[in-house]
């Protein structure tokens, strides 16, 4: 029996020039087919980062297909269209009209929309987790490594009825909670997780969350504290105090969000420090909260410079077809420019925050992963395809999943 | 780099080494390989891949590596560290074929047909029912979010919506022409009547008994008894909830549609629903009952339908400039029949009595020399 613990680096090769070719290409080719290319758009750019993940000197394949999205699609559009359709229907039955005139509507009738709003929203909030868990599970099952499959085992309902359970506590608890709800959450489809033979677990405990929730509970008491200010202030008609607290506010509302993003970061690390692969598979997570807001904050801007100069220069090139719009075919000429410039900035602008914003912050998570013990690997052997037929269209459909 | 072998002679031989997964355990076996051009096959310890059957897995990161699969084996790879077997590999590039082609295609087309049943069948009906059940304020409310709307679309500056027309003499004529026809009716209407700033020769109804005329339909007009033929018409139109169902089923499709293409459509939908609602494309059935409320309305009132019909020949002569009537009154092909049916409404020794005096119709058509946002 060895003792040395022989662990594996994670390297992250992906570079910038290739990502954005292929996001810049295959966007206008998603703008061309009135976006049913977006399908093969994210398929080819997941090929290429799963690629990009290099452990031990093999690299991570992505096997899922443009089609089956396509088609998983196709299936949860039929399924939502209907339902969503028969719940407005049953809204307007109930006489709560989702359209008021803000300006102008008594405040019953702006009771009644807030009401219908919500109703809408967590009749469809079952289906946003249902499809949070089935595409988590799409990816694993069409992630390998080595040649072996990741997976996934079903069950997508478990989660939506906990995640509502866990989501109920942390909001009714304003947040105290959070750390519960994210652990067990992660937990429930941590332990459903398998690579080849081998399954993961999640060892840890929720309340050692906390640490990482610290910044998050300083913005939140540094809020409270100014809305005292600024009541106190108004009830003693001090203007300073009002001023003060006003400060207050800003900091602390700052506060939050990068609270917010370090909790993001840091629990993440925590949890993925505490998962086991087999038996005796360990990893090791060091992400930095700082690089991740300087990637945030430096990749938005120059992402927002480059995006203000291709919309300048699509601006200069209509300003010149102006002169031209006296007459009907150059006011069509206009129009195609404008619209072809439009839509040519909004890709560039999205591709550009793929290499400047998304991919830093997901090579730096990965470069900062470590497998220990990676011998036990080579013992793992293949497991069974997994072939669900709606891939991740519901995720598809409503519009979730973020960037890749 | 790649030598494309000349007619005849043999391709040299090519030996390479990479990595072999199995696909049955994660472990890496080193391999070395050799292209058996006899056979050819790419083999090595326990492979024996046929290059024809050899695909490249694509759009890979790190241009230095190559991975290839077997046609028809999902789990095993070769992983190369040089890419001058690339030549050797006649259909390294074709994709994978499209397995469980039927499903595929019975999906497709079950999600086409019911899309198209919830457009053309679901939509409407559901339109249909919930204008009759929608509550008053509802309606109300949903004709002003849409004249909003249509006010930010019609606008070419983009600085602010078109505006009312509201010169005090001005109105007081219009709410006399209102009076006038509103008077005749068997069950009252809540009506508001706006004049829009715009050129447009068009006027439409909205839900909630919104009637909307162009002030280029008032420049239009000689007579005050054809503004009041239109009027008419689309007094018409809110008695029968036309704008309430076809605002209902816009709404319906453009949120059916809006699922399907997603973000990448979500600024062009609000546009659309703007668009589609000026150009209000009622069914010629709709069009024809309104015409007909018109006539007996107009009748009511001591005005002669024939106006109506001299304002359906002015928007014909007017033909491709009169944009927003396209949709209105030139898209169907009766537009003759309603000038004749127009026409032959008008009772024998009908004797109609005048409309406005002359300084009222001067004021009238002066309403847009005052205006308001609101
Ligand atoms: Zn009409």
């Amino acid at each position: 029996m060895s003792t040395t613990q022989d662990s594996m680096d994670i390297r992250y090769t992906g570079e910038k020039g290739p990502l954005f070719n292929l996001a810049f290409k295959t966007g206008l080719l998603t703008v061309v087919t009135l976006g049913i290319y977006r399908f093969w758009q994210k398929t080819r750019i997941r090929k290429y980062i799963w690629s990009s993940v290099d452990a031990g000197g093999d690299t991570f394949e992505y096997t899922g297909t443009g089609i089956e999205k396509l088609l998983g699609f196709l299936i949860a559009v039929v399924f939502l269209a209907i339902y969503i359709g028969i719940i407005q229907m049953v809204l307007f039955y109930a006489g709560l009209s989702v359209m008021v005139d803000p300006q102008r509507a008594s405040p019953q009738e702006m009771i009644a929309q807030t009401i219908a709003l919500y109703i809408t929203f967590f009749a469809v909030l079952p289906f946003i987790l249902y499809a949070v868990y089935r595409a988590r599970r799409y990816k694993m099952a069409r992630t390998r490594w080595r040649g072996i499959r990741f997976g996934m085992e079903k069950g997508a309902w478990g989660f939506v009825w906990r995640a509502m359970g866990y989501g109920f506590l942390a909001v009714i608890t304003l947040g105290i909670l959070t750390p519960l709800q994210t652990f067990r959450l992660e937990k429930y489809q941590a332990d459903r997780s398998y690579y080849g033979s081998a399954r993961f677990t999640q060892t840890g405990k929720w309340t050692e969350l906390y640490p990482a929730m610290k910044h998050m509970l300083i913005g939140i008491g540094i809020l409270v504290l100014s809305f005292a200010l600024i009541g106190g202030g108004a009830v003693s008609e001090n203007v300073g105090l009002i001023g003060f607290g006003g400060f207050a506010a800003f900091v602390g509302y700052v506060w939050v969000i990068i609270g917010g993003i370090h909790y993001g970061v840091q629990s993440f690390a925590y949890l993925t420090a505490n998962k086991v692969l087999g038996d005796d598979i360990h990893f090791t997570a060091a992400p930095r909260t700082g690089f991740v807001i300087k990637t945030y904050i430096v990749g938005g801007l120059l992402v927002g410079l480059l995006a203000s100069v291709a919309f300048g220069i699509v601006g200069t090139i209509a300003a010149a077809f102006i002169p031209l719009l006296q007459n009907g075919g150059g006011m069509i000429a206009f129009g195609i420019v404008m619209a072809v410039g439009y839509v040519v900035a909004l890709v560039l602008t999205q591709a550009l925050s793929l290499i400047l914003i998304t991919q830093p912050i997901l090579a730096h998570y990965i470069e900062k992963l470590e497998i220990v013990n990676a011998d036990g690997l080579n013992r793992i052997a293949q497991r069974e395809a997994e072939t669900g037929v709606d891939a991740e269209g519901f995720a598809d459909a409503l519009d979730i999943g973020g960037a890749i | 780099m790649s030598r494309v072998p000349h007619g005849g002679t043999r391709p040299p031989p090519l030996e390479t080494s990479g990595d072999f997964f199995d696909g049955e355990t994660a472990f890496a076996r080193p391999v070395n390989l050799r292209i058996d051009t006899d056979r050819r096959l790419l083999t090595g310890d326990g492979i024996d891949w046929p290059v024809d059957d050899i695909r490249e897995v694509m759009d890979q990161a790190g241009g230095d590596l190559i991975v290839l699969r077997l046609k028809g084996d999902p789990v095993a790879r070769l992983i190369l560290r040089h890419g001058d077997i690339r030549p050797r590999l006649p259909n390294r590039r074709r994709s994978a074929p499209l397995v469980r082609r039927g499903r595929l295609f019975g999906w497709a087309l079950a999600a086409v047909t019911s899309v198209a049943l919830i457009l053309f069948v679901l939509v409407p009906l559901m339109a249909d029912q919930l204008a009759e059940y929608i509550p008053p304020s509802g309606e109300k409310a949903l004709g002003e979010v849409t004249l909003t709307q249509i006010r930010e679309a019609l606008d070419d500056t983009g600085l602010s919506p078109v505006s009312f027309c509201t010169a005090p003499k001005g109105e007081q004529a219009l709410r006399k022409i209102e009076a006038r026809l509103t008077a005749q009716m068997a069950t009252p209407v809540d009506l508001s009547v706006h004049v829009l700033n715009h050129e447009m020769v068009n006027a439409f109804a909205l839900p909630g008994g919104q009637i909307v005329l162009f002030r280029g339909l008032i420049d239009e007009a000689t007579t005050p008894e054809e503004l009041a033929a239109v009027f008419a018409h689309e007094i018409g139109h809110v008695i029968s909830r036309d704008p309430t169902r076809h605002a209902l089923r816009s709404a319906g499709s453009i949120g059916v549609l809006g699922l399907i293409f997603g973000d990448f459509a979500g600024g062009a939908v609000v546009l659309l629903l703007a668009e589609q609602l000026i150009e209000a494309q009622y069914s010629q059935g709709a069009e024809g009952a309104a015409d007909v409320f018109a006539h007996d309305l107009m009748i009511r009132a001591g005005l002669s339908p024939a106006a109506l019909a001299v304002m359906f020949e002015r928007f014909r002569a007017l033909g491709g400039d009169a944009e927003g009537f396209i949709g209105h009154f030139l898209s169907h092909p009766g537009l003759g029949d309603r000038i004749a049916a127009a026409r032959d409404a008008v009772p024998a020794g009908f004797r109609p009595r005048p409309l406005l005096a002359a300084d009222e119709w001067r004021a009238l058509q002066d309403i847009c020399s005052d205006g308001t946002l609101y």
